[in-house]
């Protein structure tokens, strides 16, 4: 018994080294099959959501992302909804969403980018207000909170 | 003659300590150069060629002196400068300041680090994501790179990630060691259980609120790695928390305690590796037949893993973080490396070379892009 010890334990030290020599020539290939798990993606809280539709402007896009409620087990009582405006962006932004596409408009932007002031006009119970508007590399983007239904 | 002693425990002629040195100096050498290196800038060469002897050097006096800690620690805190160092000049790079923005959270841009493994994981469990502003692949310090990281090391060393790895470790090493002695001597070692509570709570309002709280609310190493822009009370109130305990407890507790206090009573992550430590094949083992009962370990552990009732029981507690401090300081080579498995006492040498190898190989090639990285910048800085 004490002779197996012995021997199991030397082979699982031998592995540990091992396990550390292919560590650093593997690491690209074992971190491109880590990110394929299903959980290996940013949390929606973070990434904004999915796109859910975008409005093709003159030299700019609009791209609304899905409305974001995510918790631990279940959805959220309050959430956000992500509008992304990608491209060569106006000085001066106003526009009416729908972000639910029911056929209603839900609040209007309006975005004074040089004095990053943001004002948001809700015209649905369901908007609570302002929560986030930066400058992004690719433009602007806007997180506009909501009411879950 | 007590030096003596523990010098010859486990120190090797000049010939030998070569020999042991030379599978480390082609790793190394592969490792750091892709087993080409670039002649077209002399200032990356040079930097490489210091970095690459450097860390041979300090391998081959581990096994030349026999000593462990020291020259540890060498690189071990020169990797914590010098990653604190690459990080902050590649974050201000991007954004012309160490602070970032609601911008770099919105557009998942802040770079990952192994602390907030602990948060991700009832999350990832429920939600099939990952609670952190980051970037999974592709991109500085992405996320899928470093779990790999850690998981591996985590496996292998055990709490060893602690000494051999974490490049925030070296800041409390450092600071632990700016006095000979320690102006504060009696602390409570029950309070090496306060990262298990901590990481219960952090796991559980990460779980709640799912934002990586620890992250947001305690982590020191923001002071020296980056952190959220002041724009309002609670921002400034973050600020605050972390500066304190950066203050506190990687600097002034660590200078006059000569213990790695953020390490031992703070980190959630150094409680997960405890936990590894039960995996681990390597571990410290007690020879109660040499051991004298000096007490001179309990007294330099810089994490609370051995105290009297441990060396009284022959063995090292799950806290052992393998810095090797206990095993250079015993006047009578009664601790040692080992492996789990292996009776105190026997196959030594085998079990330290085999440690130190599998260890060494770790550190060096994880810590080398960053040191190489610093001393680049410094010698462009100096010439320029």
């Amino acid at each position: 018994m004490k002779k197996i010890k012995i021997i199991s334990g030397i082979i699982w030290a031998f592995m540990a080294l091992i396990i550390i020599l292919i560590l650093f020539p593997g690491l690209n290939s074992f971190s491109v099959a880590l990110s394929k798990l299903p959980f290996m993606k940013i949390n929606p809280n973070f990434a904004g959501g999915d796109a859910a539709f975008s409005y093709v402007q003159e030299r700019c896009t609009l791209v609304v992302r899905k409305p974001v409620f995510d918790g631990l087990l279940s959805e959220r009582k309050h959430g956000f909804v992500q509008l992304d405006w990608r491209g060569e962006l106006p000085d001066v932004i106003s526009d009416t969403i729908d972000f639910d596409r029911d056929g209603g408009s839900d609040f209007v932007v309006n975005l004074k980018r040089n004095d990053a002031v943001t004002v948001i006009n809700p015209l649905s119970d369901l908007v609570t207000g302002l929560n986030v508007s930066v400058p992004t590399s690719y433009g602007w983007t806007v997180r506009v909170g909501l009411k879950r239904e | 003659m007590e030096k003596e002693l523990v010098i010859n425990g486990y120190r090797k002629s000049f010939g030998k300590s070569l020999l042991y040195t030379l599978p480390v100096f082609l790793i190394t050498f592969v490792f750091m150069s892709g087993g080409r290196p670039d002649f077209s800038d002399p200032a990356r060469l040079v930097a490489l060629l210091v970095t690459f002897a450097g860390m041979n050097l300090l391998y081959f006096l581990m096994h030349y002196t026999g000593r462990t800690d020291r020259y540890r620690a060498i690189l071990f805190i020169i990797f914590a400068l010098s990653l604190s160092f690459t990080l902050i000049s590649n974050i201000v790079q991007m954004r012309n300041s160490m602070s970032f923005s609601q911008s770099d959270i919105v557009e998942c841009r802040i770079p990952f680090c192994h602390l907030v493994i602990p948060m991700m994981i009832i999350p990832a469990a429920f939600t099939k994501s990952i609670i952190f502003p980051g970037s999974i692949i592709g991109g500085f310090a992405d996320i899928s790179s470093m779990v790999i990281l850690w998981l591996f090391a985590t496996i292998a060393l055990g709490r060893g990630f602690c000494s051999w790895g974490c490049f925030y470790g070296g800041w409390d090493d450092g600071f632990s060691r700016i006095r000979k002695k320690p102006l504060l001597k009696k602390i409570s070692d029950s309070w090496k259980w306060m990262p298990f509570a901590l990481l219960l709570m952090v796991m559980l309002t990460a779980a709640m609120t799912l934002v990586p709280t620890y992250c947001d609310w305690i982590c020191p190493f923001k002071a020296v790695t980056e952190f959220e822009q002041v724009t309002d009370t609670e921002s400034a109130i973050k600020a605050g928390i972390f500066i304190s305990l950066f203050g506190g407890l990687v600097v002034a507790l660590p200078v006059v305690t000569r213990k790695r206090t953020q390490c031992s009573f703070l980190c959630p992550l150094g409680a997960i590796n405890t936990l590894s430590n039960k995996i681990t094949p390597f571990t410290v083992k007690i020879d109660n037949e040499k051991c004298t009962k000096c007490y001179k370990c309990t007294t330099v552990c810089p994490l609370f893993a051995l105290s009297r009732e441990d060396v009284n029981g022959g063995r090292v507690s799950v806290f052992c973080s393998k810095c090797g401090k206990c095993v250079d300081v015993c006047p009578n080579n009664a601790i040692h490396f080992g492996i789990k498995g292996v009776p105190a006492g026997s196959f030594r040498n085998f079990s330290r070379n085999l440690f130190l190898f599998v260890s060494f190989i770790f550190i060096s090639i994880f810590s080398a892009g960053s040191i190489i990285n610093t001393i680049q910048s410094l010698l462009n800085f100096i010439i320029s």
